[in-house]
């Protein structure tokens, strides 16, 4: 139907994936300005449940429920979409930029020689067009790029560019047959490998406590622990702090450990080697605390406390229990 | 039957390439490597397993082989003038083809692809260390003596640009003629090689090889001995000479060129870089220049020269962390320093600096004693 956009929901290993949702909050109003709806498509196998908590968002889920769809495979949902297509034409179908979305979407634009934008950060109608916002060079140019005319636009979204709306009042759920009525022999899903992670993975976490030599020595480590847990942050650290054993190799971050990027790191008694910061770079916001007002550090800190951690930390602690409560 | 006609052709490309059956299994070469007092690594033992080509994809799957650090040790050893740390690069270059390398090291990788450096640094602010100095630079096509070529980690690293910084002072103040060849320079591809991406080597040496001929250099001065010794091994159609800056500071101090402003009254102990030593047999003029410098007395490790310990900083080990616990070695060169009663660690080489400071600051060595490198140090003492 004209106007409707008809977003893929995606869901792994029995959970959906944060990506549905944020497209939810970019699909309803971008249907309603070109004249339709937003339009879910659930495929998996036992998938009641997510269907409901999609509907709950206040839009039109779209069931396909077989065990042909137990575990992801790209060519299956390219089939699948195929089909959905040419039955409910929609002006646009929505993915994420995800593993899943690149899979399927790009051979699925060749298929059907529709046109196709891959990682979208924004996307408008404006004076009867479809355009959408796409990042060059290493996210320093953003260009806005215009569709050839299609009856139906492919767009994959970027990951974390909105937040999932307010629940409202829930959309019906309405399931369809599979397309697809047998497995392929070509391709099969054959494991789920996790990447080896210890207990927890820093490159995804939001806040980050990290510390560095001026711990000093591991009877300190409670009083950091204590911060971490005042602000819901996982701690991290240099490879000083790795060496010294204070925390295990898979928090290490730098050019020989991890690349993280939180919202907020604060750097506690690290210098700021050059092969550190490198790790750190993308972090949104930098606290440091450094006794050492020429410490590196520095350079790359929006907030830079020079203070002996030791001080500093106790108080920050309070303060923050304090905010809190 | 076709296919085992592959697999015999290969087994022969692999075993014919390093010579796996000149190897006599003597063992010199694991006896006198490093890292084993740290590491699983059994470099023997590699070579006599890669001979069966059938193992090469297990081989290439253990971890060992990123715990390499190509100091070269193994390869001086040998009795029969084989390179047995080839086979773990070459390991390392199947692990690389797979695509299945850790993130860091392809991060690494890419960063040389699409910046020209290793440390995900745009090309554009290459020559930031320059701001505020007068910087004379090289332009193709005309005569220039002396060639600066600075390492991508001197450049960046902002720990490190005192050292480009230094000579560029030291430069101004001498009667030479250099140039320096700006944001064009692009990594030497020394680690690179030793990451095991010998597609991304063969290009840096072609268009670097055409970059640094369209100047018409005498000579090619590196700041690095990576950078020196991958040019003067795998840079066949180089057309300038290529030396190590202490070469070119042995020269100046042999003619009484320098200018001497102060003393270093320090004890000061020499660290050979494994590759201006043992890959390049330079070991005399780093220490004649120190020597030179007034109020310095040059002590000498036991382990020196040939014998000298690794850093543990090179072979790709910016980039790939060893899963071993025990101390680092560059933490018991620091200990072994002390034990001299060294002021000072000096240090020819970007990665020997880092590793060596991080030990020292690791044992709280930092009140004590310092690490420095050789244009550090000349920086203090001679006139600007």
């Amino acid at each position: 139907m004209m106007g409707n956009i008809l977003v893929l929901a995606e869901h792994r290993q029995g959970s959906l994936r944060e990506i549905t949702f944020e497209m939810l909050a970019i699909a309803p109003q971008l249907s309603s300005d070109m004249g339709g709806e937003a339009v879910v498509l659930l495929i998996g196998s036992g998938v009641d449940e997510m269907a409901v908590k999609i509907a709950s968002y206040g839009v039109k889920v779209l069931v396909i429920d077989d065990p042909l769809f137990e575990d992801f495979n790209g060519e299956k949902y390219q089939k699948v979409i195929s089909a959905v297509i040419d039955d409910l034409k929609p002006s646009v179908v929505m993915t994420g930029h995800t593993a899943q979305g690149v899979d399927f979407m790009p051979p699925l634009a060749v298929e059907k020689r529709l046109p196709l934008v891959m990682e979208a950060i924004a996307l408008e109608y404006t004076d009867g067009a479809l355009k959408a916002t796409r990042q060059l060079y290493s996210g320093k140019v953003n260009a806005i790029v215009a569709f050839k005319p299609a009856d139906t636009y492919l767009v994959t979204i970027r990951e974390g560019i909105a937040e999932a709306p307010e629940i409202t009042t829930a959309g019906p759920v309405e399931k369809i047959n599979t397309p697809l009525k047998e497995d392929l022999d070509y391709r099969k899903f054959v494991e789920y490998i996790e990447a080896e992670v210890g207990d927890v993975d820093i490159t995804q976490s939001d806040i980050l406590v990290a510390i560095g030599r001026g711990l000093k020595e591991d009877k300190n480590l409670p009083l950091i622990e204590e911060l971490a847990k005042a602000v819901k942050a996982d701690i991290a650290g240099s490879r000083a702090a790795t060496d010294a054993g204070w925390i295990s190799q898979d928090r290490q971050v730098g050019t020989s450990g991890k690349t993280v990027k939180p919202k907020l790191y604060i750097a506690m008694g690290i210098s700021g080697a050059f092969q550190h910061v490198a790790g750190m770079k993308g972090a949104k916001t930098v606290v440091a605390i450094n006794k050492d007002p020429e410490a590196p550090i520095f350079n790359v800190a929006d907030y830079a406390i020079v203070e002996d951690m030791f001080k500093v930390v106790p108080k920050l602690t309070e303060k923050l229990k304090e905010l809190k409560s | 039957m076709m296919r085992g006609m592959i697999m015999i052709s290969e087994t022969n490309s692999f075993t014919e390439k390093f010579d796996l059956l000149g190897c006599i299994q003597c063992g010199r070469c694991t006896g006198g490597c490093p890292v084993t007092v740290r590491a699983d690594l059994n470099v023997r033992r590699f070579v006599y397993d890669a001979y069966n080509e059938e193992k090469l994809d297990e081989l290439a799957r253990l971890a060992e082989i990123w715990d390499c650090t190509t100091c070269n040790t193994c390869a001086v050893r040998c009795p029969k003038g084989l390179k047995p740390l080839e086979v773990l690069l070459a390991l390392r270059s199947m692990v690389v083809e797979s695509g299945k390398v850790e993130p860091t090291v392809r991060d690494a990788l890419q960063s040389v692809l699409l910046e020209g450096n290793p440390w995900e640094k745009p090309r554009a602010i290459r020559c930031d260390w320059m701001d505020g100095l007068d910087v004379k630079m090289a332009e193709p096509g005309v005569p220039v003596e002396n060639l600066f070529f600075v390492c991508c980690t001197i450049a960046y690293d902002p720990r490190l640009q005192i050292i480009a910084r230094n000579m560029v002072r030291i430069l101004n103040k001498l009667d030479l003629d250099y140039g320096f060849i700006g944001t064009d320079e692009t990594c030497c591809g020394s680690e690179v090689r030793t990451l095991g991406e010998e597609g991304l080597f063969e290009m840096l040496i072609e268009d670097n090889t055409e970059l640094l001929n369209s100047f018409e250099a005498k000579r090619i001065v590196a700041f690095s001995p990576h950078c020196f010794s991958v040019f003067n091994t795998y840079y066949p159609d180089l057309k300038s000479e290529v030396i190590h800056y202490t070469q070119l500071f042995d020269e100046l101090v042999g003619e009484n060129k320098i200018p001497w402003r102060g003393e270093l009254q320090k004890k000061v102990v020499y660290h050979d870089p494994c590759y201006l030593g043992k890959l390049s047999g330079v070991y005399d003029e780093p220490r004649s220049v120190l020597q030179k410098i007034p109020g310095v007395e040059l002590l000498e490790f036991d382990r020196c020269r040939e014998r000298s310990l690794c850093c543990e900083g090179s072979g790709g080990k910016m980039w790939v962390e060893s899963h071993s616990k025990k101390e680092r070695l560059a933490e018991t060169r620091i200990k072994d320093a002390r034990a001299l009663g060294a002021d000072i660690v000096a240090v020819s080489c970007p990665f020997c600096l880092l590793t060596l400071e991080d030990a020292l600051k690791g044992l709280g060595f930092e009140e004590e004693m310092r690490v420095a490198e050789i244009m550090e140090l000349l920086g203090e003492v001679v006139e600007e």
